[in-house]
């Protein structure tokens, strides 16, 4: 087990945002959060990155309790890209995924012969090699987001959490990323734990054929967790969202059925 | 690519050997040089075999030039590597050493020095506290429910430096006009006129400033990324932040106490850096100790020689390096940034 959450209770307020969750990862599982906005997604994987600390009930990644570890080891188990990266300095391509091996340096020392080995690997594995040597902030959004998943990728850690990982990114890009993520856990065996806005996102890789969770959340509500063909209906998006919603299934590319989502319209203006 | 025949390996010895003999070179340089004219042969015996010199000559290399160019390189080093580390730990390439009211508050210091105890040695101990003090107060003014935030220890480093420099106009409003108000006016011009050796102690925390920096120098690069994605990454950011920041501050202080406040290098150095080598702090902390102890070295031997009256430091190194500084950004294209 990657990643266990037990009754897991957070506020910030009177009233509690994520009530009594529990949740678990599994080797080479992908679990997808999903929920309106508010509803805790990021709260959540603030809890399992260490960033909060005053929830109640226990996370602990690879057996260990986050509130009890280091940020290092906490960098060993899991691996985080962000939803929006404010640009920095104009670094290198290379420069920037090898910041993914901060956690194996000591608090003075830098990256050595088999971390740079590690981060050219990793940008093999991502694909953007040939970006090597360009300065990271002249990228376009789709590029920045797979360097930011080669630098998780250089972090060698079994998990690696994505925050709304292609809401910025056109159709094309956002598939590229998706059969990118595919491929690592697929392939790889790592385990990744996403929130994202897209219900799509979780059809996309039951239709793979891969291991996937959906984790719907609602302000308040206990979560619901189920595969996504179970999860994700008709019922299930009108009680959390409050849309009349159609679940369509058609064939992708390779004649794999695959489902997606339309929305028909809000509740209120309903007959 | 390998047109040239020279390795990667190779061009990184060259840098890093041009890195440490360069500053050497400069310093060595400056001996030659002066207003009192002084044949490079007798410079040299003057090294050699002091005895047999005049004492004139002695004094003049060994009491007067030499005390003042070690001064200047390793203040021109501080200010340099400071404000690359405050660049790289605020994620703003517009800060410089002073942005936690370093200057201000050495400011103030030496204010109260030369007001109220007559200068001397006053000046270079009180405006080295007050450095400190305005450094550790930005930290407490930015401090909310526990946590110094990068963004709320600027602001404490602005409101911080600007109650400082209101406390340095009361000490201008209420000093001798005659006697200590030029004097309050030329340090803050800067100048090395005054160094001997007693002033090299400041070359301690100079020295270990410079250290903690550069020791944390790939750190640096990640710091740079932001506390929530550094934190992810696996760095302790406070610890890391608390060492950077201390090493700078330590060195602007010391620096700043016994040079006066010369504002321009540590904006201007690590950029003039960036556009030579880039943005990796791996390379630029280095470059930028190097460059900065050149070109204060520089600076210094021009203040001492171009006229019959010293000029300025301060005023000489935007005077000259603003230009430069134009040029470079023409001929890089402003390396990146555009």
């Amino acid at each position: 087990m990657i990643l266990h959450i037990q009754h897991l209770s957070f506020s910030y307020s009177e009233t509690p945002l994520l009530r009594d969750l529990s949740l678990t990862v599994e080797k080479g599982e992908i679990v997808c959060l999903l929920g309106p906005n508010g509803s805790g997604k990021t709260t959540l994987l603030d809890c399992v990155l260490g960033f909060h600390r005053t929830f109640s009930g226990s996370v602990s990644l690879c057996g260990k309790n986050v509130l009890s570890c280091t940020r290092q080891t906490l960098a060993r188990q899991a691996a985080y890209v962000p939803q929006i990266h404010t640009p920095s300095f104009p670094y290198t391509v290379r420069e920037v995924v090898l910041m993914g091996r901060t956690a194996q340096a000591g608090l003075l020392g830098a990256p050595g012969k088999e971390d740079r080995a590690l981060c050219g690997a990793a940008l093999r594995r991502v694909g953007i090699e040939a970006l090597a040597e360009r300065p990271y902030t002249s990228l376009s959004g789709g590029e920045l987001k797979l360097v930011l998943l080669a630098r998780a990728l250089a972090q060698q850690t079994p998990l690696i959490v994505l925050d709304e990982p292609t809401s910025s990114l056109d159709f094309k890009n956002e598939l590229l990323f998706l059969d990118t993520l595919a491929d690592l856990v697929k392939n790889d065996g790592i385990s990744v734990l996403m929130a994202t806005h897209a219900l799509d996102h979780p059809f996309y890789f039951e239709s793979k054929g891969l291991p996937v969770r959906a984790v719907m959340l609602k302000k308040g509500e206990p979560a619901r967790v189920g595969a996504p063909s179970d999860l994700l209906t008709a019922q299930t998006l009108l009680d959390v969202y409050g849309v009349c919603a159609s679940i369509l299934e058609t064939n992708d590319v390779n004649g794999r059925s695959v489902k997606t989502i339309a929305v028909l319209g809000r509740e209120e203006k309903a007959e | 690519m390998k047109r040239t025949g020279i390795t990667k390996p190779m061009r990184r010895a060259v840098l890093i050997a041009a890195l440490f003999v360069l500053p050497v070179v400069f310093v060595a340089a400056s001996l030659f040089f002066g207003r009192y004219p002084l044949p490079v042969r007798d410079v040299l015996t003057a090294f050699i075999r002091p005895g047999s010199v005049p004492l004139a000559t002695k004094v003049a290399v060994w009491q007067l030039r030499l005390p003042r160019a070690l001064a200047a390189a390793f203040v021109g080093a501080s200010l340099a590597v400071s404000g690359a580390a405050f660049q790289s730990v605020f994620r703003n390439p517009l800060v410089n050493s002073g942005i936690l009211g370093v200057s201000n508050g050495a400011g103030f210091g030496a204010c109260v020095a030369i007001v109220c105890f007559g200068g001397g040695v006053w000046t270079y101990l009180l405006s080295f506290v007050f450095a400190l003090a305005a450094v550790v107060l930005s930290w407490f003014a930015g401090r909310i429910s526990r946590v110094t935030t990068t963004i709320t220890m600027i602001l404490g480093g602005t409101i911080v430096g600007a109650f400082f420099s209101a406390l340095v106009s009361v000490m201008k409003y209420i000093a001798d006009p005659y006697s200590q108000l030029p004097s309050i006016t030329f340090w803050f011009m800067g100048s090395f006129a005054s160094i001997g050796y007693s002033h090299l102690l400041a070359l301690i925390p100079m020295t270990l400033g410079i250290l903690l920096v550069f020791l944390s120098r790939w750190r640096l690069n990640v710091l740079s990324m932001g506390d929530r994605e550094a934190a992810a990454l696996g760095l302790d950011v406070r610890r890391c932040q608390f060492l950077v920041i201390g090493g700078a501050t330590l060195c602007t202080a010391a620096a700043v106490c016994i040079s006066g406040t010369i504002g321009w290098v540590g904006l201007v150095i690590p950029h003039i850096g960036r556009m030579l080598i880039g943005n990796n702090n791996q390379k630029l902390v280095p470059v930028s100790i190097s460059l900065g102890a050149c070109f204060m070295v520089l600076m210094d031997l021009l203040s001492r020689t171009l006229t019959g009256a010293e000029i300025p430091i301060g005023i000489l190194c935007a005077l000259i390096g603003t230009p430069f500084f134009v040029y470079l950004l023409k001929k890089t294209r402003g390396g990146n940034w555009t």
